[in-house]
């Protein structure tokens, strides 16, 4: 039953993902909408046969094609695969709910089609992924996740930012690939086998390298900061969907990755636990930093998502401590915060990349400070995007908060029971967590703000519409999602059949209801119903403009000064004088410049280092005959040596 | 959920509604006579409350649903949070009110809502405050959640009602730990109640205010509303550092003359603790704005150093 599903809907997956590439040359709505149908069809026959195993707890294995022996396309859907199966189920069919009529507003033209067919294929590639039970097929769909992620990426391959970002991208992703394939040959040398084995716990060289391989492949693909620059260029190059997608559902693949390797194969050390609980620490306060520096709406949202996976790291970490620790019931905690926060992550920061697709569109900016006073102009988009945001910054009785507290919990809980000096790391780590959480709380509450209140500060801002129906009910299903994973939160985790300490978030949601309408009903009752609407307050200027408003750069002055440290600007101060003292002053020119500290200290020495060393390897190719028969000349004479040496 | 418990939601929320505006007043009185002036009346709140109710509403026409919904869901919040903190009946807790962790972000909740509410009429100073606010509640946040883990690492427990079931069983004023622990609160109670130093609540000047910038633009019912949850606010952080510190008199079981005699200790040691903190007003002046971090930073080692204390000895 399951594995038909499977099937059926891996070639729905295709026939969406081959149809617009067959009819690439029309120009007609029907294709891409049919295109989308698809995703939408096999998103929800994957979200049911998910739910299935989710809460039958039962694990299905078969193989789909095998052309030799020892190699196999073998799948296995597990509870854990399940899982990420959902999410890649819930997001997508509310992506291409949403691209339908997105699309159709893109420029392009036949290009479109290709648009669909990528989904499609990007859609499917993550599915396999999940899917894949052996080490070779989670690399070969892997690979096809990233080819099909770069062209998503592409889109707009004309524009000059889109290629820089595609490069940036590809380069990127590839790094990734390479790390995970040194893992996944490091495994097999050690083991024998490309299948997900487990390994015995003593703890080999080997072993370690194949750890860090794969830590560094995946840190890579989630965005873990210092290998996080990808996001904040390829996410604001690609078309708001396709970032939806990338953000909410690829990075998580990431983090499956992870999971799956530490859960299936490895039995983790103490000090692999500390490493991913820092690399999620460092990433989730540093991208919450830049993200609150941040302007560009969907520059922002992609640090927000460093910030997240961040956070989820946390939660992998502690789990890999408590493991080490022999924990078992804090680790259990800590895993479900992490993988609730990979859920909740994925359904609202697809729901706030698609709103804030939505107001690019109606606003043709992407700029924060020309928007504003959308709240009036787009009521309903508006109202999703801050749901998102609330979600977010994790405030009760939302899910974003529901699965911060399981991780605040494990973090409490912990400090009572290991020892004095991971006490100290998990203090500062909890520290970082809380600072994270409250910053991300002061970012949207500035993007909200600039985005949707007040006066609007451009003319196009001015005169945005409200986007056409199909653009509000994606993303509608995913606020109601937020709310109902929030509110329901115990009850679910009791359904899936694990005892969470989580408070009752509908008890707390329900009172906050009845206090709310308590108040209402009291002044009902006793308060003044007179209203007046009536000029803001200028100090005397005669009417209100929206250049006296605070902007987005004013209102994050505050932590950009108490956090300069961490931005590291850099002034510049140049000034030509007439006379020789330097008294009367002729001309001047003065900036301030926002380093790119991780670029400028970290990827651009390599970069040129590696260039170098292109350079130097390049000599040997210099294009003439006679030098490559040379080659051949020496290789040949070398073997004969080499064979006579030795056999 | 019994029946218990729902008496105490209702006893909790009446008392809390019904105290706060004292100890608001109560304050401002004890700064007065610092000063050498006899000061408004005690009860001078809950006359300028019931004057707002009577007010007209006035919004600006930039304004949105922000607005209109924030004076609400501020005072829902924070009295779904001062729920978690018993004043002075401590029933069994019932599916995780009184969550320590919770009660923070339900604050964070208000805030969030009153900071917004602040952008959305436009005014250059709702502007300002919102983002000071934010601010200094972003860089409080890592010492609070240090406090609090020490709270948690203490009592054994994450739930403010085991905190107090035991600081009350065991009667007695609190163990040097918890006097520490104590400070660390009052640091934070100053700041999430905007209070000298960090904010003035007595100031409408643009330069100085904090909170009260971010209501600015409120008028009428909603700004009695604002105006009492900050009030509740301030009583319930208040409850907190009390019922840990100086337990006694809080009751356990549920009878009317224990309830009596906890009110009436209640409202003697809340007063004491206003006196101090107006006192403490008193005595400085307003930090600059930039000068808060330090302090911050200052609060968060004290803090650490307790739990390093207790970790290690």
């Amino acid at each position: 039953m399951i594995v038909e599903l499977f099937i059926l809907s891996l070639v729905i997956l295709l026939a969406g993902s081959i149809f617009p590439l067959i009819t690439a040359s029309f120009d007609r709505r029907f294709i891409r909408t049919f295109s989308f149908s698809c995703t939408i069809v096999a998103s929800l026959l994957l979200g049911m046969l998910s739910l299935m195993t989710l809460l039958k707890g039962d694990s299905v294995f078969f193989i789909l094609y095998q052309p030799i022996p020892g190699f196999s396309l073998s799948f296995v859907i597990d509870r854990l695969a399940s899982f990420f199966l959902f999410i890649i189920a819930v997001v997508s069919s509310c992506v291409a709910l949403y691209f339908t009529g997105y699309i159709e507003h893109e420029n392009g033209s036949t290009r479109r089609n290709l648009l669909c067919s990528c989904t499609n294929l990007f859609v499917l590639a993550m599915v396999l992924v999940v899917a894949s039970a052996n080490t070779i097929s989670f690399f070969l769909f892997w690979e096809l996740m990233a080819g099909a992620s770069f062209f998503l990426v592409m889109y707009e391959y004309s524009q000059r930012d889109t290629i820089k970002a595609g490069i940036f991208y590809f380069v990127m992703t590839q790094l990734s690939s390479l790390f995970i394939l040194l893992g996944i040959i490091v495994l097999y040398i050690i083991s024998g086998s490309f299948a997900f084995l487990h390994l015995s716990p003593v703890s080999a060289p080997l072993i370690t390298l194949a750890f860090l391989a794969l830590f560094l492949g995946f840190s890579i693909k989630a965005g873990i900061i210092p290998f996080h620059k990808w996001l904040p260029y390829a996410h604001p190059a690609s078309p708001s969907p396709v970032s939806a997608l990338m953000s909410g559902v690829m990075l998580k693949i990431a983090v499956y990755g992870i999971v799956r390797f530490l859960l299936d194969v490895f039995t983790p050390d103490l000090w692999w636990g500390v490493l991913i609980l820092a690399a999620g620490a460092a990433s989730a306060v540093l991208g919450v930093i830049y993200a609150l520096k941040e302007h560009d709406v969907k520059g922002m949202l992609a640090y927000s998502s460093i910030e997240n996976i961040g956070i989820i790291f946390i939660g992998v970490g502690l789990f890999v401590i408590f493991t080490a620790s022999s924990l078992p019931l804090l680790a259990t905690i800590s895993l479900l915060g992490a993988l609730f926060h990979a859920l909740n992550h994925s359904l609202f920061k697809s729901l706030l990349f698609l709103t804030s697709g939505s107001v690019v569109y109606a606003t043709g900016t992407r700029d924060i400070e020309h928007m504003g006073g959308l709240s009036r102009s787009m009521p309903v988009t508006s109202a999703l995007f801050f749901v998102g945001a609330l979600s977010i910054a994790a405030l009760p009785p939302l899910n974003g908060f529901a699965s911060e507290l399981l991780i605040f919990i494990a973090f409490f809980s912990s400090v009572t029971v290991v020892d004095p000096l991971f006490k100290v790391i998990l203090f500062i780590s909890l520290a970082l967590f809380a600072l994270t959480s409250a910053l991300s709380a002061a970012c949207f509450v500035k993007a909200f703000g600039s985005i949707f209140l007040a006066l609007p500060r451009s003319q196009e801002s001015a005169a945005a519409r409200e986007v056409p129906r199909t653009m509000l009910i994606g993303p509608a299903i995913l606020a109601a999602a937020c709310i109902l994973l929030g509110v329901f939160a115990l009850q679910i985790f009791t359904i899936v059949g694990f005892a969470v300490p989580l408070p009752d978030m509908l008890l707390v949601g329900l009172l906050l209801l009845g206090m709310a309408v308590l108040t209402y009903g009291a002044l009902y009752f006793t308060a003044s119903h007179e209203v007046r609407i009536s000029e803001t307050w200028g100090c005397g200027t005669l009417s209100q403009k929206a250049s006296s408003e605070y902007s987005g750069h004013g209102f994050s002055e505050p932590l950009d000064i108490i956090f300069s440290a961490i931005y590291r600007t850099r002034t510049k101060n140049e000034r030509i004088f007439f006379d020789q003292k330097n008294c009367i002053f002729k001309e001047g020119r003065g900036e301030i410049r926002l380093l790119k500290v991780f670029e400028e200290y970290l990827y651009r020495p390599i970069a040129q280092q590696s260039m170098r060393l292109a350079k130097e390897v390049s000599r040997f190719q210099n294009g003439c005959l006679d030098t490559y028969l040379f080659y051949v000349f020496i290789t040949v004479i070398a073997l004969i040596i080499f064979l006579g040496w030795f056999a | 959920m019994n029946f218990d418990f729902v008496l105490y939601l209702v006893i909790n929320t009446a008392i809390i509604l019904a105290i706060s505006p004292l100890f608001v007043s109560l304050i401002k009185k004890v700064k007065a006579w610092t000063q050498g002036r006899s000061g408004p009346s005690v009860f001078q709140t809950y006359f300028t409350l019931i004057k707002l109710l009577k007010k007209e509403v006035i919004y600006s026409p930039n304004s949105s649903r922000i607005m209109r919904v924030t004076p609400l869901v501020t005072l829902a919040a924070i009295l779904v949070a001062a729920l978690f903190v018993p004043l002075v009946f401590v029933p069994e807790p019932i599916g995780g009110i009184g969550n320590i962790i919770l009660f923070l972000y339900l604050l964070a909740l208000a805030r969030f809502f009153m900071a917004l509410a602040g952008l959305d009429a436009g005014s250059c100073f709702g502007g300002m405050s919102s983002s000071r606010e934010m601010s200094i509640s972003s860089i409080i946040e890592p010492t609070t959640i240090i406090v609090f883990a020490a709270l948690a690492f203490v009592f054994k427990s994450l739930n403010i009602f085991d905190m107090f079931f035991l600081t009350a069983a065991s009667g007695s004023p609190a163990t040097p730990t918890l006097i520490l622990i104590g400070i660390s609160l009052f640091i934070i109670l100053i700041v999430e109640t905007s209070r000298i130093p960090v904010d003035n609540p007595e100031t409408h000047l643009e330069l100085t205010m904090i909170h009260e910038g971010m209501i600015l633009e409120q008028s009428g019912r909603n700004l009695a509303l604002m105006e009492l949850s900050s009030a509740v606010k301030m009583t319930v952080l208040m409850a907190l550092l009390i019922n840990l510190i100086v337990p006694f008199g809080i009751a356990t079981t549920l009878t009317f003359a224990g309830i009596l005699i906890a009110v009436i200790a209640f409202m003697i040691k809340c007063s004491v603790l206003a006196g101090v903190i107006g006192l403490f007003e008193s005595s400085m002046a307003k930090k600059r704005f930039f000068q808060l971090p330090s302090l911050f930073a200052m609060a968060f080692f004290f803090s650490t150093l307790i739990i390093i204390i207790e970790v290690f000895s």
